[in-house]
């Protein structure tokens, strides 16, 4: 853990936030911008700064557009930058507010699902108030999500913008399932951990300078990246109430699982140039009336137990709180915009031996599972840098999804229902009438960053028992730095028995934002070899190509604008196959049979098709 | 009779959370039970609470303490939460 290991903690000053307002439900007043509601969010306000400043830390303020009628509020922001060095920052969250409502008749509150001319306003509106009352423009803004369009423009018009809060991981279908199907944060396909936005998409790295959207970005919270993949994003992130929210909490209300979290965040410095962690409350959770079955007693103890812990580890001199500001100076120091993010990630929650790695960078994001043999189960082509349209007046009014290739629950992957195929990336290996696959093939995995920048994740042995035959195969998955492509091997390292052992690496995949397939009929399927160029267009009638000596099998995903392809150095067969309506994938497959040990070395490129 | 309230605290559907829906249970005074509008699920606030107290059975280690995350393909040492952190 030698890496620094840094923290920004955000409290933003909303008067009357959005889950507030229908919090209190039945009887309760329907004006949500009452006295009350809003001078309890200041006094919560208070108690979260005054528990941040207690335990030695630093925070961001971000001031609401709501906050920016106050005096009191901005009184209170400049007091403690002042005596604590906070920095008073821009949120555009915590947007409503009589005089918000009164202006742009309204109810909407998340800034990227307005049109591209009530962006603009609003941006400059709040801004423009936020220069009015402190005398200067922010250094820092954020909301749960800022598209490309909001990015672009807030760094256009105000450039002492340096860091933005952006996106948060994960947040998509499974947050509005959760939420009984009523909350529209539609942001899958996004970083973990911080990273300059593409100028095109913000969930995309930049490439290059060029590309660089001038914003270093953070996301809202740092997330169980296990447990928000598998499950329910809002239970498993650090902000307490998440913890609380998923009732991971002893009868004395403790919650060890927070601390496990932020300090599994720290060990991902051992892959990285940093390790980080990121806490972003706001007033609402912690009200008097209690949130989650729990208290207000149980809230505040929550608050203070993590705010003890970050504090602890700083005396320590094992944690450095920074400012969004001074964060984005950091970042930007030795920047290489083609270093990946790396993290290979421990169950420690459900006390299983499950690891997920995940890696990111200009090219793509993507997910590989150890309990399932290494299987590809999450892949967004970021190579692709979609320019994706977010808010009223495009086509996509409120999903800022970047879109998945793979997306193994979303869309079945190993396992179905008796028929059909779901969207993941493994092996199978085949010996006479038997074949299984490395799905089933529970395992762990090490990661080294090589000198070249390259990054090598590779699994421990898993043994392939046949009726007469039995096999070891070790699997190795080589990132190759800046070049939007993985080298994947797999090594017979002994075999018993007579016959033969063929390996197939396939990838069946598909595209889309959520757990439904839109239509399939642009996609062309390709194969080149020693039969030439073959070629499916898209049409679910369950054809196949078969290549005996194939340099290179492909699938061009226009909707995506992404070209899909696997390869091999040698000459291998290869496979290509159309899927039908019941089961809307294509499969693409390279095989080569054994005798004795070897190993068959293909690779998995993304590219952008136009 | 009157219409239905939320409780003191924002109980949710045990039966809901368990497939990952967080949905407020309402109040029946009459019956003296909480009702969820989503699924059958009703009860008393007791069953309530011992039902949020069984759900939490996924969470084999809600009690332990990562001590360190060792070699990568070895799963973390834990021990036994002391509270070390808490008060």
């Amino acid at each position: 853990m030698g890496k620094p290991f840094i923290l920004n903690l955000v409290h933003r000053l909303e008067l009357s936030p959005e889950y507030s307002q229908k919090t209190n439900g039945a009887g309760g007043k329907e004006d949500a911008f009452t006295g009350a509601l809003t001078s309890e969010s200041v006094e919560i306000f208070k108690t979260q700064q005054r528990l941040a400043h207690e335990n030695g830390l630093k925070t961001t303020i971000q001031l609401t557009y709501a906050s920016l009628f106050s005096d009191e509020c901005i009184e209170l922001a400049k007091a403690d930058h002042e005596k604590y060095g906070d920095e008073i920052s821009l949120s555009l969250l915590g947007l409503p507010c009589p005089e918000f409502k009164s202006k742009y008749k309204t109810k909407d509150f998340c800034i990227w699902m307005f049109s591209e001319d009530d962006k603009r306003a609003i941006i400059d509106d709040v801004f423009g108030l936020f220069k009015k009352k402190l005398g200067f423009y922010p250094h820092s803004t954020g909301s749960y999500y800022l598209d490309a369009y909001c990015l672009n423009y807030i760094h256009e018009k105000y450039p002492s913008v340096k860091a933005a809060v952006a996106t948060c991981f994960e947040e998509g279908p499974k947050a509005y399932h959760t939420c009984n199907n009523s909350w529209y944060t539609f942001l899958d396909g996004g970083p973990w951990n911080p990273w300059i936005p593409s100028k095109e998409n913000t969930h995309c790295p930049a490439s290059d300078a060029k590309d660089d959207c001038g914003i270093v970005c953070i996301p809202h919270l740092s997330r169980d990246v296990m447990a928000c993949f598998d499950g329910n994003g809002s239970n498993f992130g650090t902000h307490p109430q998440n913890v609380l929210r998923g009732m991971i909490y002893d009868h004395k209300r403790r919650i060890p699982y927070l601390y496990n979290l932020i300090d599994q965040y720290r060990h991902l410095g051992k892959w990285n140039r940093y390790a980080y962690n990121m806490m972003f409350v706001g007033p609402g959770w912690m009200n008097r009336s209690g949130r989650w079955e729990v208290p207000y007693e149980g809230l505040y103890k929550s608050y203070e137990d993590a705010m003890r812990y970050y504090g602890k580890l700083k005396k320590e001199g094992l944690l450095i709180d920074m400012t969004m500001e001074e964060f984005a100076d950091f970042y930007r120091i030795g920047l290489d915009y083609q270093e990946p993010e790396r993290c290979l990630w421990k169950d420690i929650l459900y006390g299983s031996t499950k690891q997920y790695f995940w890696y990111l960078d200009p090219h793509f994001r993507t997910c590989l599972d150890m309990n399932q043999g290494g299987a590809m189960i999450d892949l967004r082509p970021y190579a692709a840098k979609l320019p994706w349209k977010v808010g009223i007046g495009t086509r996509s009014v409120y999903d800022a999804s970047y879109p998945y290739l793979i997306q193994a629950n979303y869309r079945a992957g190993y396992f179905t229902h008796y028929a059909g195929e779901g969207t993941v990336k493994s092996y199978k290996v085949k010996h006479g009438s038997e074949a299984y696959d490395g799905c089933l093939q529970r395992t762990m995995a090490r990661c080294d960053v090589l000198e070249n920048g390259d990054t090598l994740l590779t699994l421990d042995p898993v043994t392939f028992a046949f009726s007469d035959l039995s096999c070891d195969v070790v699997s190795r998955f080589l990132f190759k730095k800046g070049e939007g492509k993985i080298e994947i091997t797999r090594e017979i390292t002994r075999i018993e028995g007579k016959g033969e052992v063929e390996i197939e690496e396939y990838f069946t995949g598909a595209f889309g934002i959520n757990e439904y397939q839109s239509d399939m009929s642009k996609i062309v399927l390709t194969s080149d070899g020693e039969s030439g160029h073959q070629e499916i267009h898209y049409a679910y009638k369950c054809r196949a190509l078969h290549e005996e000596k194939a340099s290179q099998i492909a699938a061009l995903i226009p909707d995506v604008d992404t070209l899909l392809s696997m390869g091999s150095d040698e000459m291998v067969a290869g496979n290509v196959e159309e899927g039908y309506a019941f089961s809307p994938c294509y499969r693409l497959a390279l095989s080569k049979k054994f005798t004795s040990k070897g190993e068959l070395r293909t690779w998995l490129s993304l590219r952008k098709a136009s | 009779m009157a219409q239905s309230k939320k409780g003191k605290l924002n109980y949710r559907c045990p039966s809901c959370f368990i497939r990952d829906i967080d949905i407020d249970m309402f109040y029946d005074e009459k019956k003296k039970e909480y009702y969820c509008l989503r699924c059958c699920f009703h009860g008393s606030e007791e069953e309530v609470l011992r039902l949020n107290d069984m759900l939490k059975f996924r969470y084999k280690w809600m009690e332990k303490r990562v001590l360190d995350f060792g070699d990568d393909d070895k799963a973390p040492k834990v021990e036994d939460y002391k509270g070390e952190e808490e008060k």
